[in-house]
């Protein structure tokens, strides 16, 4: 038994903390343990490499309490964040995402579940060591080397000398007749207990210089710098975009908006002065003056009409069909109820194109007197685009939607604002035009296309509620009333079958 | 007293009523401290100074990578319309779910008493922590602005007036992965206290006796201070077993809580947490069956360890396999046209090589685990993980791009093709990885000293009552 | 150590086997009396109402019962794989429930002959066939009809009875034979025999209780029956245990540390069913899909909301705080309130899982058929279990494991 000598330093003698046995396996230690334990101390421990099993009931440790940490900080942790989670969402910062309610507790479970549980394994972990003291570096059982083997494969015993019945020397022999390995006394650790100053020193210049950061940016956040700032993200600062109007050095004009290249059309755009968009060709000369026809118009009006003039889409459209395929195809001027059925048939079948020729057998429009005060363009005769059943759908759609409330369903000029209008009147209400008009019905059709996008009298310019497209709709449509209440006896074909275009009209409803 | 023998002791043979030993070759407990502490008390060898030369180069370049992308922006990727998850969110997946091997053996594993999770749970965990790192960074730098990033925490921002959106998964995500990532680091921090204790005993130079003196919290071994480190050991264990089933479970809700076919299907939460357990697996059998060897630990990692690893992995896989099948089938049961036609693309439109890979590698290459010989030898096991972890990726590669690159509309439809950018932090992220276990072994304890001792009084105890009990 | 002292009685107490015949005549009266009182819900106008809640009624009852038998099922070869010892001593009761499952392929008979022989939509709507269901389950009409049904329903019985019956007959030459070897067969052909029960059970789940709303699906939905079957199995098994201890059997071989294991199952089932139910439920609640969300909308309206509301406090967060403590998990009183209580919420949410559909509404007259149904299959499953159960003794005596499990001490 060779006793450990502290270093005689100090003036008052060192002092003794209590005995330890040692043991080369748990089971001598846990028979000892109980041996000690009967003997009536309490002031008992095991030191171990890992936690024997029996030993609590061998020292009569009692259970902890730990688990009830565990808890109250896991119920904190769900309080937490249902709290924070309801406040930011619902209350403080409420706004819509998703559909979802402000309060959507369905959506806060998983958070709350994350910080129950980091809560409390926090917790668990903090309050283990709090119970247990740690971190603790200066224990007297360290002050036996032989102690270093308590981590690796011995096992001690102490009897600690504030027990109530201690008596080193009744001890030391109860522990040797345990069949220790050793048995020795614990001395007070002589080392001192005062931490070197340079480890202070130390730990505050690692304070200090891990606030450094945080001072720099506190300090730039409150502060004013007649310098500027230092761009990390240089082309995220200085970008090479700027907003309309603003000059650029990227062009050689110095001009952020650019121009279209010249020459150029682009890609589903038509020049401003096409006369799709127009209703008349601006280089054409007016017919109704009586001047010369051009070269240009003559040209114009003998070639298909498709491959001069600019269309919306690229596929040409099938060639002007003789007068007499009106009177084959009926369905496409009788009633744009009846397009739905013509949509079903084949494609290539130019139902639309009897539009324009309505208008040519109504004679020579063109050539009549313009009236006083009416502009005088070189109309268009014929359709700048192909009309079929599609557009005259969207053109009745469009009719009823912007015209027929003045001009009528079937285009008299008793729609219903004119026919209150006058009820109210009384006589100073002037009625809308007609489209069966004699004169309505020999102007071109660019001629109405004029009227819808500037307006007449009384009628608002219809430019910025139709697009060109549906504005020529309008007047395809125009011309399919006017035909049809003018219908001739041969315009209904042989083999109608009305009765079953009625139900698929209802079916499709 | 420590003698280490070599040839393998097979402690695979099963004895109906006779508890395996899980420590072979006649151990003491002395020699057991010894095997472990001295791989950091001596000098390392050559293979790790070459493994950490290839893989310290790669966390440089993972580095400059970053600051690459921070300084020019996320169009270094190769994320774009309509893969706007690219390799990112795949890489983020595929870390996170190796990272749940590690919790999982010290918690789920702790509560059903499987003692042989003691040889290998702290390499395990600290697989987690690294694989956790590597899997945080994505997600980090994805931001696109990183600098704001920290406006995911729920601070009063006195500039914004707002706070984060509590109903958004993403940040579900911050939540799940945040927390998991601190339990388990102080998990496996508590778990190492004994341990570093051991090592400070052990330690020659004074340097070492008072770090490591201090990392060990002036751990004395008192066997009250063991009665409570034990009850937090076993709480920690019941809260980290939910919170590893949440972490993935989170992850699946980034996919499926959005309509994205593919994505949005009941089983994404079991189905993610089978798959990282299964990925999990793998990596600590791709790490473990070196480390064993190089390390000389065949009597702590004993055959019994690896045979037990590879049937998890059976097991996994064949949920995996389930899964696969179970999405399949409902995608046609479903009737659903968007679903339906996504898995058929995702089988046999452009990337089906993907999706193949992916099920071979998951379903079937474990398969082969049913046969004792690949369970035995450790070259085919570890062959067999590789594949495993192959697969894995590109099930995350399979679920992130392919349900992505067919967007609604057929003309938004596009085909990912990764950067040089992507690649290399792929690559990096494995240098990142590699590292910081690389210095784990030099550094710390690699076995749970202390917990293997444990088993070993348990396994003593169970024969001397065998040898008591007689016949029945 | 010796665990079959002769004095010892392992069989059934003597006092239940006698009751055997009255609970099947109960049972059967209750389930008659059950559909009596179904019949009225839907109210005069509406009789086929009546008729399609007795079926539901049926069927979430059936459902009820075979699931605690799935779940030993499961519990057996789960234990076999893992190698465990703890549950030595208790597996037998668990082998003895599966071995059950026979019997509920019989109760079953009725469902299938009304599949097989008439085309009511009352119970599976798919069943009306083609032309009388909607665009969508027309499409699933090449699955979804009475032959295929049928036949996917005998396979799926077939395999957990080749299962239940392959683990019992092992553990019954054991208790015979003392063979060591029979322990390594059973380890080994457990691992297969999870992987084929699992997908009987999943796909199961999908045919049986699934396509009763044959609109909607979920790919989660096997689990779900998955984690309520053990969970009402570990319940079942609390409660048995507790029992036969109460009429003086297995007093030595069930100890508090296997009453804390079982409770400590219990208490993971709970979290885990909750896990798996709240995953479904907020995936679905989230995307906000009218295919997916309906069958919650039947779920969350007439009068079933309430029924939901129930399940998430007593179905979770009631037992999952009264388990929580170590004091009542050893306690076997306690933990035997617990089990009856988890098995009466397990029967809540079979209710809710199987009941509810667009025409079916919560009425206290349903509850109540609803209740005398349960009370008179619960009747015939006790009856029936002691019939099946007759000599056979509770535990697997001559089990290599029996030592270890007698001296097993839960840690910290």
């Amino acid at each position: 038994m060779s006793e450990h000598q502290p270093k005689q330093k100090k003036i008052r003698p060192p002092r003794s903390f209590g005995w330890m046995a040692e043991y080369e396996d748990e089971n001598q230690l846990l028979d000892a343990a109980r041996k000690v334990r009967d003997a009536g101390y309490s002031r008992i421990d095991a030191f171990t490499p890992f936690p024997v099993h029996g030993i609590d009931e061998a020292l009569n440790i009692r259970r902890t309490r730990l688990p009830w940490f565990s808890l109250v900080a896991g119920m904190t942790g769900t309080t937490v964040a249902l709290l924070l989670q309801w406040w930011t969402n619902a209350f403080d910062y409420p706004y819509i995402i998703s559909g979802k309610p402000y309060a959507s507790w369905p959506a806060f479970i998983p958070v709350t579940f994350e910080l129950t549980v980091l809560f409390a394994a926090f917790m668990t972990v903090f309050a283990m060591l709090g119970l247990n003291g740690l971190p603790k570096f200066n224990n007297p059982v360290f002050t036996d080397p032989k102690f270093d083997r308590a981590t690796d494969d011995r096992f001690f015993l102490w009897v600690d000398s504030r027990d109530q019945y201690f008596n080193a020397e009744k001890v030391r022999e109860l522990l040797e007749a345990t069949g220790a390995k050793a048995v020795e006394e614990v001395w007070e650790d002589d080392s001192p207990t005062e931490v070197p100053k340079s480890i202070y020193a130390g730990i505050a210049v690692l304070i200090l210089i891990t606030l450094i950061p945080g001072a720099i940016v506190l300090n730039m956040r409150n502060s004013r710098s007649p310098y500027p700032r230092w761009h990390i993200f240089f082309d995220m600062d200085f970008q090479p975009s700027r907003k309309a109007q603003q000059p650029t050095t990227i062009f050689a004009d110095g001009r952020v908006q650019r121009p279209p290249v010249p020459g150029t059309v682009a890609r589903g755009e038509l020049g401003p002065n096409d006369p799709f968009l127009l209703g008349y060709d601006p280089e054409g000369v007016a017919m109704g003056k009586g001047a010369a026809v051009n070269v240009q118009m003559v040209s114009y009006q003998q070639e298909n009409s498709a491959s001069q003039e600019p269309i919306e889409e690229p596929p040409a459209p099938p060639p002007p069909q003789p007068d007499t395929s009106a009177a084959d195809d009926p369905q496409a001027s009788a009633t744009a109820d009846a397009s739905s059925e013509q949509a079903g048939e084949a494609p290539s079948k130019p139902a639309g194109d009897q539009a324009p020729t309505t208008a040519e057998d109504e004679g020579d429009a063109g050539a009549g007197p313009a009236a006083e005060g009416e502009p005088n363009y070189a109309w268009l005769e014929r359709f700048p685009l192909p009309v079929d059943a599609e557009l005259i759908e969207v053109g009745r759609r469009e009719f009823e939607q912007n015209c027929a409330a003045c001009h009528g369903l079937a285009g008299y000029g008793d729609g219903l604002v004119s026919r209150r209008a006058t009820e109210l009147a009384q006589g100073y209400w002037l009625q809308p035009t007609s489209l069966h008009e004699q004169r309505i019905i020999d102007q071109p059709v660019g001629r109405i296309y004029y009227t819808i996008t500037h307006g007449k009298g009384k009628m608002a310019p219809y430019a910025d509620a139709l697009t060109p497209r549906e504005r020529w709709a309008v007047v395809a449509y125009v011309r399919v009333l006017q035909r049809s209440q003018n219908a001739r006896p041969e315009d209904v074909p042989a083999d109608a079958d009305l009765a079953s275009a009625r139900g698929d009209d209802t079916t499709n409803r | 007293m420590a003698s280490i023998a070599v040839s393998e002791v097979d402690n695979t043979i099963d004895t109906p009523g006779r508890r395996t030993p899980l420590v072979t070759g006649d151990q003491t407990y002395a020699s057991v401290t010894h095997m472990v502490s001295r791989i950091s008390e001596e000098s390392q060898p050559l293979i790790w100074w070459l493994t950490f030369a290839v893989a310290f180069p790669s966390l440089l370049m993972f580095g400059c990578l970053i600051i690459y992308l921070f300084l020019t922006g996320v169009g270094v990727w190769g994320n774009m319309s309509p893969v706007f998850w690219g390799w990112p969110i795949v890489n983020f997946v595929f870390w996170v779910g190796i990272g749940h091997a590690g919790t999982l053996i010290s918690a789920i594993l702790y509560l059903f008493r499987q003692n042989w999770r003691t040889s290998i749970n702290r390499a395990a965990e600290a697989m987690t922590i690294f694989a956790v790192i590597c899997a945080g960074t994505f997600p980090g730098i994805h931001v696109g602005r990183v600098w704001f990033a920290y406006w995911l925490t729920p601070y009063p921002s006195l500039n914004l007036w707002m706070w984060p959106q509590f109903r958004s998964p993403l940040l579900w995500d911050v939540f799940a992965v945040g927390t998991y990532a601190s339990v388990s680091l102080i998990f496996w921090y508590m778990g190492m206290i004994p341990d570093l204790a051991t090592f400070r005993d052990r330690s020659k130079s004074r340097l070492r006796r008072m770090i490591y003196g201090i990392l060990c919290l002036g751990w004395s071994g008192s066997s009250r201070h063991w009665m409570r480190y034990e009850k937090a050991y076993s709480i920690l264990s019941a809260l980290a077993t939910p919170l590893v089933l949440s972490v993935h479970t989170v992850v699946s809700f980034d996919f499926a809580v959005s309509q994205l076919p593919g994505w949005h299907t009941t089983i994404f939460p079991p189905y993610f947490v089978a798959g990282a357990i299964f990925s999990g697996f793998g990596m600590v059998l791709t790490l473990l069956i070196p480390v064993r060897a190089i390390y000389n630990l065949k009597h702590l990692i004993t055959p019994r360890h690896l045979d037990n690893m590879c049937k998890i992995i059976l097991a996994t896989g064949s949920m995996v396999g389930l899964a696969y099948v179970t999405e399949f089938f409902m995608a046609w049961y479903s009737q659903n046209k968007y679903e339906y036609d996504t898995f058929v693309f995702r089988a046999f439109g452009p990337y089906w090589w993907a999706y193949w890979i992916m099920f071979t590698c998951n379903v079937i290459s474990p398969q082969v685990f049913w046969f004792k010989v690949f369970r035995r030898n450790t070259i085919l096991m570890w062959i067999v993980t590789i594949f495993v972890n192959i697969g894995m990726w590109f099930e995350r590669f399979v679920i992130t791009v392919t349900s992505l690159a067919r967007d609604f509309l057929p003309s938004s439809w596009g085909y990912f093709s990764p950067t040089w950018v992507d690649i290399g932090m792929l690559v990096g992220s494995f240098g990142l990885f590699t590292t910081l276990f690389l210095l784990f072994c030099k550094y710390l304890p690699v076995v749970a000293v202390s917990e293997v001792k444990g088993v070993m009084s348990q396994h003593a105890h169970a024969e001397h009552r065998h040898g008591h009990g007689g016949d029945h | 150590m010796a665990t079959n002292s002769s004095s010892e009685d392992l069989t059934l107490p003597g006092g239940w086997r006698g009751k055997a015949p009255m609970l099947l005549a109960v049972g059967l009266i209750c389930v008659l009396l059950s559909a009596g009182m179904c019949y009225f819900v839907g109210g005069e106008e509406n009789r086929s109402v009546g008729f399609s809640a007795f079926l539901h009624s049926y069927l979430a009852n059936f459902i009820f019962c075979l699931s605690i038998c799935l779940g030993g099922l499961f519990f057996v070869m789960i234990q076999h794989v893992a190698r465990a010892a703890w549950s030595a001593t208790i597996r037998r009761v668990a082998e003895l429930l599966a071995y059950m499952i026979p019997w509920w392929l019989l109760l079953f008979l009725p469902i299938l002959a009304m599949v097989w022989w008439t085309d009511s939509p009352a119970l599976y709507p798919w069943n009306a066939g083609s032309g009388n269901v909607s665009a969508i389950v027309e499409k699933k009409l090449d699955y979804l009809n009475p032959f295929w049904f049928t036949i996917r329903v005998f396979v799926y019985f077939a395999v957990w009875v080749l299962c239940a019956r392959y683990f019992f007959g092992m553990s019954r030459k054991q208790d015979e034979t003392g063979d060591a070897s029979i322990t390594l067969k059973c380890q080994k052909w457990a691992g297969p025999g999870i992987i084929f029960t699992a997908l009987a059970t999943n796909f199961g789940a999908f045919d049986i209780m699934m396509s009763t709303d044959p609109e909607w699906f979920s790919t989660i939905y096997g689990v779900y029956l998955f984690a309520a079957s053990m969970l009402s199995f570990f319940a079942m098994m609390i409660v048995s245990c507790y029992a036969l201890q109460r009429a003086g059997r297995l007093q030595r071989q069930v100890n508090t540390e296997h009453f804390h294991d079982l409770a400590k199952f219990q208490f993971g089932f709970i979290v885990f069913w909750a896990y798996i139910a709240f995953s479904q439920f907020l995936l679905y609640w989230y995307g906000n899909i009218p295919e997916e969300t309906q069958w919650y909308q039947d779920r969350m309206n007439h009068g079933w909301q309430y029924v939901g509301l129930v399940l998430i406090a007593g179905h979770f967060a009631i037992p999952f705080l009264g388990t929580m403590a170590r004091k009542v998990r050893r306690s076997r009183p306690l933990m035997a309130f617990w089990g009856v209580f988890i098995l009466v919420m397990h029967w809540v949410d079979m209710m809710f899982v199987l009941l509810p559909t667009d025409e079916i509404h919560f009425s206290g007259l349903l509850l109540i058929g609803h209740l005398v149904g349960w009370i008179g299959m619960v009747s015939v499953f006790l009856g029936l279990l002691i019939y099946r159960t007759g000599d056979t003794p509770l535990v697997a005596q001559r089990d290599p494991w029996i030592p270890d499990a007698l001296a097993y001490q839960v840690g910290p």
